[in-house]
């Protein structure tokens, strides 16, 4: 029971009534108060005679009526009374406005008599006027002498007490009871009644509302922003709205309602009711949303955070991001140039001298300079970032031309500068230990190879009389033999792939060098009885290589290509150009089927026949690899079925 | 004439005793040294003609050994090191020795290294030398009799090969193309792709080289020539 009514307080439906409740108990009864503020005066009121406007209307009349008949009395009268044809004029014309005015009114009754001369005025049409006027309960009897009225008719007392000086004139005057309709006293009297009405029933809807709004409000503060009791507070979208922001636009949305408010009131009109309301209605939804936006916030703890200015004070003052000290220059940089330019303008329409205007013109001069020097250097960082990404780790920053502004991120640069450094040393450093563990290893190793050579060719010199002895004898030559090529083999792969030889790089003829090759190994060619064919396009190809190594390189493939060839079948050396290298192809048939994929042929101790029992150390192609690229060249293996082909790329010499 | 002496210097006591065996093979007196003090106690109490010398050894090293020695004697000095490299050569022929073979080696070669430095040391010098003779070290090419000798031996050649020879001896140190060869030697222009001239001077090479594959004196400069070593 405990849980289900704990998930039914912060279940969102019972959130989402409690808002609607609010929103309609907010809207009754900010409507109720104030209907009842505007209406305060028929509220406090008794009846309709009692009221303002009733008593301003019914006054307004009798001193109409002592002015028309006692004062103008006529148009004749008005003509003949002495005065300006201006005063005339006015005097006809607010006559006719009066007899106008008069003949509007249905339930205004008036009886004028003159004492001394018997005349009488009425437009009652009873035989006893004056009783019948006295007998109304509004009414009131007025002569120099006498003042009688059962309402209070000082609005236009002073001005009926003048006009009825020195004159014998009595004036009755009363509102018929009951009213007829007709006349702006019938439609008064009925909208009075209606508000009174409505009065009787807005205090209690006041009421009601009020102490709704109270609970349900309490209500909503408690559970706003929870799942669950005690539970984490879950903000929602409109929170995300800076609390300052959001305070300013609820308030500019309340003066903007309170302008149309105002700017409406027309009374009697459909709209002066639902205008007002609507934006009522929607003011309270903005109203609570904002509400109770805040109570979230506040129990989140973050309304102070939450603040644009609270923002953009840490964005400004957090040391990640801006130094304050830029801030503060930026604000007196705009403070010095903003006073300069108000003193000069103030100055020049004085025509004084153009001192400030010179200063200000100074003074930014400077400013430009100044932003232009770190301009400068952040163009310097950006430069040397540049220059560092593509591996120029020694450029040199610096510092001294630097501005303080940005000098921190020079500095870290240079940081980032000194440890990819060290990053790349200690890597050189380790590959050139490796190379020197290897060579160390070499030299130990052929240190006793000379003996296990020198024994066996003496061993093979003695006379032995023993063929299967002759026959290992034989064997051990060859493994020798084999054992010394793999040794030298070994240190010089580990310095070509680790860099560690020295390139003399000279002017190269590629053509002149391929022939030198083949002429080196002619007879090792047709021994393997194969058709070497070379072609070359053009008769000089200029290389920038150094000789030696690209002797090692063309051998490496010659003796790989004359130890897996398919014997009597053909093999080509291409020579080409194009406008950064010169290149030589060496193409092949393979005696044995080739089913490794080709970037595997350049890896060291990796041969195209997995039993290695031929000769060879399973290091040539990955040794002509590595010096073709420490020459800046490219190396290329293609095996098409038993076509293997290797093409090699050397940089263009250029004059 | 007394038996020439060799003095074998190594650490390693089996390589002594090898080069020993094939040293006596050839008539030689061997005099044995396991360090550089040793070697050179030897020297002073002995005479030696010819000195293989390891590099790496205790006490004094084979480098520091020939200095000592060149300070004092000319006498023909073969090293033998692990080290292979183009630098360790260039350091110890220029500390004075006279060869520089690396380990492992083939005891015929290093055979043949010591009888050519041995004949350079005792019979050349006071050879009388002709106008018409071109000689590079103890390279002679004798164009009266239009021979060429290699440590005072004949080799045969080919006319072609004498051609090339000839050529590459009158112009020694210069390096010339294939091309320049061919048309030297030949008399005619070369057209197409031919390896005919490398092929010559690789023969060459077998015939006058102890080791063709590192030469002395007929040395390829890989993409550009070939040239005849001045010494």
């Amino acid at each position: 029971m405990d849980i289900r009514s704990k998930d039914i307080r912060y279940a969102a439906g019972t959130k989402i009534a409690a808002v609607v409740l609010v929103w309609i108990c907010f809207v009754s009864a900010v409507w109720s108060l104030g209907f009842l503020f505007l209406n305060q005066e028929v509220d406090k009121s008794n009846s309709y005679y009692d009221s303002y406007r009733f008593k301003d209307e019914f006054s307004r009349l009798i001193h109409n009526t002592v002015e028309a008949n006692i004062k103008l009395k006529s148009i004749e009268n008005i003509n003949a009374s002495g005065g300006t044809v201006g005063d005339k004029a006015r005097n006809i014309e607010r006559y006719h406005n009066i007899k106008s005015r008069m003949s509007n009114t249905v339930n205004y009754l008036y009886y004028i008599n003159n004492s001394s001369t018997g005349e009488a005025i009425t437009n009652v049409a009873a035989s006893q006027p004056k009783e019948l006027i006295k007998k109304q309960p509004v009414n009131a009897s007025i002569s120099r002498w006498n003042w009688e009225s059962k309402v209070d008719i000082y609005t236009y007392g002073g001005e009926i007490e003048e006009m009825l000086r020195g004159t014998e004139y009595e004036v009755y005057a009363a509102i018929q009871e009951p009213l007829k309709p007709g006349d702006v006293f019938y439609d008064d009297f009925k909208a009075y009644s209606r508000t009174k009405e409505i009065i009787a029933f807005a205090y209690p809807v006041m009421f009601v509302s009020l102490i709704l709004l109270i609970i349900v409000a309490a209500y909503l503060s408690c559970v706003t922003g929870r799942r669950e009791r005690g539970g984490e507070i879950v903000l929602s979208g409109v929170d995300n709205i800076y609390t300052d922001v959001h305070t300013l636009l609820v308030l500019i949305a309340a003066a903007l309602s309170l302008t149309i408010a105002v700017s409406s009131s027309e009374p009697n009109d459909i709209l002066t009711w639902v205008i007002p309301l609507l934006v009522l209605g929607v003011d309270g939804l903005i109203g609570i949303s904002y509400v109770l936006s805040m109570i979230r916030q506040a129990k989140a703890g973050r309304i102070f955070k939450n603040t644009l200015i609270y923002n953009l004070a840490k964005l400004c003052f957090d040391k990640n991001s801006f130094k304050p000290s830029i801030i503060l220059f930026l604000l007196g940089y705009g403070l010095i140039n903003g006073i300069l330019f108000d003193i000069g303008v103030d100055l020049n329409q004085g025509d004084q001298e153009p001192v400030f205007t010179i200063l200000l013109i100074v003074f930014n001069t400077a400013a430009v300079y100044f932003t232009a020097r770190a301009l400068t250097s952040l163009s310097k960082i950006m430069n040397a970032a540049k220059e560092i990404s593509s591996g120029n780790l020694d450029y040199e920053l610096n510092s001294s031309e630097i501005s303080v502004a940005f000098s921190g991120m020079a500095t870290n640069i240079a940081n980032i500068q000194g440890g990819l450094k060290k990053a790349v040393e200690e890597a050189i450093k380790g590959e050139r230990m490796k190379t020197d563990l290897i060579t160390n290893v070499s030299h130990d190793l052929k240190t006793p190879l000379t003996s296990i050579i020198s024994y066996v060719d003496l061993l093979k010199n003695e006379e032995l009389n023993n063929e299967r002895a002759e026959e290992y004898v034989n064997i051990l030559e060859e493994k020798g033999a084999r054992m010394k090529q793999l040794v030298e083999d070994l240190v010089e792969a580990s310095k070509a792939s680790s860099g560690n030889l020295p390139v003399n790089a000279e002017k190269v003829d590629l053509h002149e060098l391929v022939l030198q090759a083949c002429g080196e190994y002619e007879e090792k060619i047709t021994e393997a009885e194969l058709d070497l064919r070379i072609n070359a396009e053009e008769k000089n190809i200029f290389v920038y290589a150094d000789g030696k190594q690209m002797w090692r390189i063309i051998e490496n493939l010659l003796l790989n290509a004359i130890k897996y060839s398919m014997p009597q079948s053909r093999m080509y050396i291409n020579l080409t150009s194009d406008s950064n290298y010169g290149s030589f192809t060496v193409k092949n048939i393979s005696a044995l089927p080739l089913d490794i994929p080709p970037e595997q042929l350049t890896e060291r101790f990796v041969r195209g026949d997995v039993s290695r029992t031929t000769e060879g150390s399973g290091l040539g192609l990955s040794i002509a690899q590595s010096l073709t690229a420490l020459q800046g060249g490219k190396f290329k293996i293609e095996i098409d079925g038993d076509l293997f082909k290797v093409s090699v790329d050397i940089p263009l010499w250029a004059e | 004439m007394d038996k020439l002496n060799v003095l074998v210097c190594d650490d390693d006591k089996a390589i002594v005793d090898a080069l020993e065996i094939y040293l006596k093979q050839e008539n030689y007196g061997v005099v044995r040294a396991y360090n550089g003090k040793q070697a050179l106690k030897a020297l002073s109490e002995q005479q030696i003609h010819l000195i293989l010398l390891d590099v790496m050894m205790p006490e004094l090293d084979g480098l520091s050994a020939t200095i000592k020695i060149r300070e004092e004697q000319n006498i023909p000095i073969i090293i033998l090191s692990a080290k292979s490299e183009d630098t360790d050569k260039i350091a110890g022929l220029n500390f004075g020795a006279d060869d520089y073979v690396t380990k492992p080696f083939s005891p015929l070669e290093l055979m043949a290294r010591v009888k050519s430095q041995m004949r350079r040391y005792t019979t050349l010098g006071s050879m009388p030398q002709k106008s018409s003779v071109l000689k590079t070290g103890s390279l002679e090419l004798d164009e009266e009799a239009k021979e060429l000798r290699v440590d005072g031996e004949i080799i045969r050649l080919t006319a072609t090969e004498y051609g090339i020879m000839l050529f590459l001896m009158e112009n020694m140190g210069h390096v010339f193309s294939i091309d320049q060869i061919y048309e030297k030697v030949w008399n005619e222009p070369l057209y197409s792709a031919e390896n005919t001239v490398a092929v010559h001077i690789r023969r060459i090479r077998e015939k006058i080289e102890i080791n063709p594959r590192e030469p002395k004196y007929l040395k390829v400069v890989w993409g550009i020539g070939y040239k005849i070593e001045r010494y």
